[in-house]
């Protein structure tokens, strides 16, 4: 009984925060047309400013990001954009099929068949990040 | 219940992704004003030899298609899809001669007001500790006091089931998170997923806190940690902070600490399984850092940065190095940089470096890339590896762009490797800015 009036309570709450809320949902494309690499410090004061591109670890720093408000993400990206590097399953790397884009951070550039053994035997959480649950159809084929 | 997907299922539906796209194409003129229809298809002949010495030349199609309605009252209703089919032309890398894979199909709606999001079909989701592609739903909402609340359910999407149920990634996942923000300050999140399979209800079981603060418009700082309760250890805590002092400098650290057990616990790729005899059991790493970067001029920027890791089965090592880029907008792009990773063992000492240019001419442009490695100590008796990759691609109108490359490259596994790729980049869009700034599949 006290589990139901704890549900019933927790939803009528629920319900009118929901009701109350009335905040205007993000835009679902950028208002203005933005270049490569934006620097969004250049209008955004407020922590839209943070999601500045140019910024030497936004790289490092853009699963947070988009862990948290994934929807911002979405304003300028189409999902295709994560999916060049975050695919489920690729046989191209990311690297081979940007070659025209350099300056890209893009993952595996070079010979990583060497390098993959040095980085998978010392530090394989590197890996389990994008190969630990899918796109591992090519570590399977080696790695029974 | 979870389907696998087979090299003739994944070529039937890129088949049909194909017709969809084709007949919505030639069907655009017919649709009304508030939907807009755009999409990339990318044609790839790749050609390379395999390590065992077989010429593989396959040919890909990539199609990604999104279809948006903007309805009257603010809301918006989309699909997406992304697909890749692939047929070998000589000789067959693997058993089948085929391959291909849906990699995301989905239909969401998105209310005018409260961040409403209603999501489903085959879709990445990003919430917190969850980073997963399912094929299910996801729904969120923003409540009041800067309360959001999400939720996902469906199945893993895994591309490998190997036999072993251990590692077929489960048949059902949900998870939700709950966070609290101002916009102008902090983002506060805590998350949790499950994970359930035939064999055990209690597949993964994880939770997260995530934060995001910005004491001072110039100071940002991030961080996640997250819990294994079935393990019932700390898989990662993982944080970083940025300041930039000035509008041409930046300066950032970042701190994280692994253990893997807890972190490596029924991934579905056996190799990077904590059963891996390659390393133990109760493995730590932990590891930090800083970096600078800083704009000399409005196309100048130098950078460095620094980090140590401290692996238990490995000693310690640190990466260091710098880079600098060059860039005329339009123009010239160039840039190069120097690393070294110096270890306690021989397998982590080693020099990269790299150098590139870029030049745009009209309507072409022109790639050169170069990529060494030396290693202290020979691997296969081989001392350094290098790639150079030479491109070249045109625009023959903003719709369609042909581009090829050149890649040659000497490695302890291939003494004089060439490889070749071109591709064939057609984009389709039905109504250009039609909200402000269009966004592309790139």
């Amino acid at each position: 009984m006290k589990n139901k009036i704890a549900i019933v309570s927790l939803l009528l709450l629920m319900t009118l925060l929901y009701a109350c809320a009335g905040t205007t949902s993000l835009p679902r494309t950028h208002p203005e047309l933005l270049s490569q690499s934006p620097n969004c410090t250049e209008c955004h004061t407020d922590s839209w400013g943070a999601l500045n591109h140019r910024a030497p670890d936004f790289m490092s720093k853009h699963r947070f990001y988009a862990a948290s408000t994934r929807q911002t993400c979405n304003s300028c990206h189409h999902e295709s954009f994560c999916t060049d590097c975050h695919a489920n399953k690729e046989d191209i790397k990311p690297s081979d099929k940007f070659s025209d884009a350099p300056e890209r951070s893009l993952p595996h550039r070079g010979d990583y068949m060497t390098q993959h053994r040095i980085d998978g035997k010392v530090n394989p959480v590197s890996c389990v990040k994008c190969h630990g649950r899918t796109n591992n159809v090519r570590c399977a084929s080696c790695h029974k | 219940m979870k389907f696998t997907y087979t090299n003739k299922s994944c070529l039937v539906l890129g088949a049909g992704a194909a017709v969809l796209a084709s007949t919505l194409l030639w069907s655009t003129p017919l649709i009304a004003s508030d939907y807009s229809f755009s999409g990339e298809s990318n044609t790839i002949f790749r050609m390379r030899t395999s390590i065992t010495d077989k010429t593989i030349s396959p040919a890909y199609e990539y199609l990604r298609l999104t279809m948006t309605d903007k309805l009257s009252n603010g809301s918006g209703v989309a699909f997406h899809l992304g697909a890749w089919g692939r047929a070998d032309l000589g000789d067959k890398p693997d058993d089948h001669g085929t391959n291909g894979n849906l990699q995301y199909a989905y239909l969401t709606y998105q209310a005018a007001k409260n961040n409403s999001v209603f999501t489903i079909g085959r879709q990445f989701i990003s919430e917190g500790v969850a980073a997963e592609r399912i094929d299910g739903v996801y729904l969120r909402n923003d409540f009041k006091y800067g309360i959001g609340v999400s939720a996902f359910a469906g199945s893993s999407v895994t591309t490998e089931a190997l036999a072993n149920p251990k590692y077929q990634g489960g048949d059902l996942i949900y998870g939700s998170r709950i966070s609290q923000s101002d916009k102008q300050m902090y983002s506060i999140g805590l998350s949790a997923l499950k994970s359930e399979s035939t064999t055990t209800r209690n597949y993964r079981e994880e939770e997260g806190l995530d934060l995001w603060l910005r004491p001072h418009q110039q100071v940002d700082i991030n961080g996640r940690s997250t819990y294994n309760s079935i393990t019932n250890g700390w898989m990662e805590n993982s944080y970083a902070i940025s300041y930039a002092p000035t509008s041409t400098l930046s300066l950032g650290a970042d701190f994280s600490h692994v253990n893997f057990k807890d972190y490596l616990f029924n991934v579905t790729t056996p190799a990077l399984s904590v059963n891996n005899p390659l390393w133990s059991y109760n493995n730590k790493q932990t590891a930090y850092g800083a970096g600078a970067s800083y704009s000399a001029s409005k196309n100048l920027t130098v950078a460095a940065d620094y980090k140590f890791y401290r692996y238990d089965q490995s000693g310690d090592a640190s990466y260091f190095g710098a880079k600098a880029s060059y860039k005329l907008p339009d123009n010239l792009l160039a840039g190069g940089g120097i690393h070294r990773m110096n270890g306690d063992v021989d397998k982590l000492r080693y020099t990269e470096y790299r150098a590139f240019i870029a030049k745009k001419i009209n309507q072409a442009d022109l790639t050169l890339d170069a990529i060494n490695v030396n290693y202290d100590k020979n691997i296969n008796g081989i001392s350094n590896s290098y790639v150079v990759t030479g491109a070249a691609g045109y625009e023959f109108n903003p719709k369609l762009k042909v581009r090829g490359d050149l890649q040659y490259s000497k490695s302890p596994d291939f003494d004089n490797e060439v490889r070749a790729l071109v591709m064939a980049t057609y984009t389709f869009d039905t109504k250009f800015a039609a909200e402000g700034g269009t966004k592309s599949e790139k």
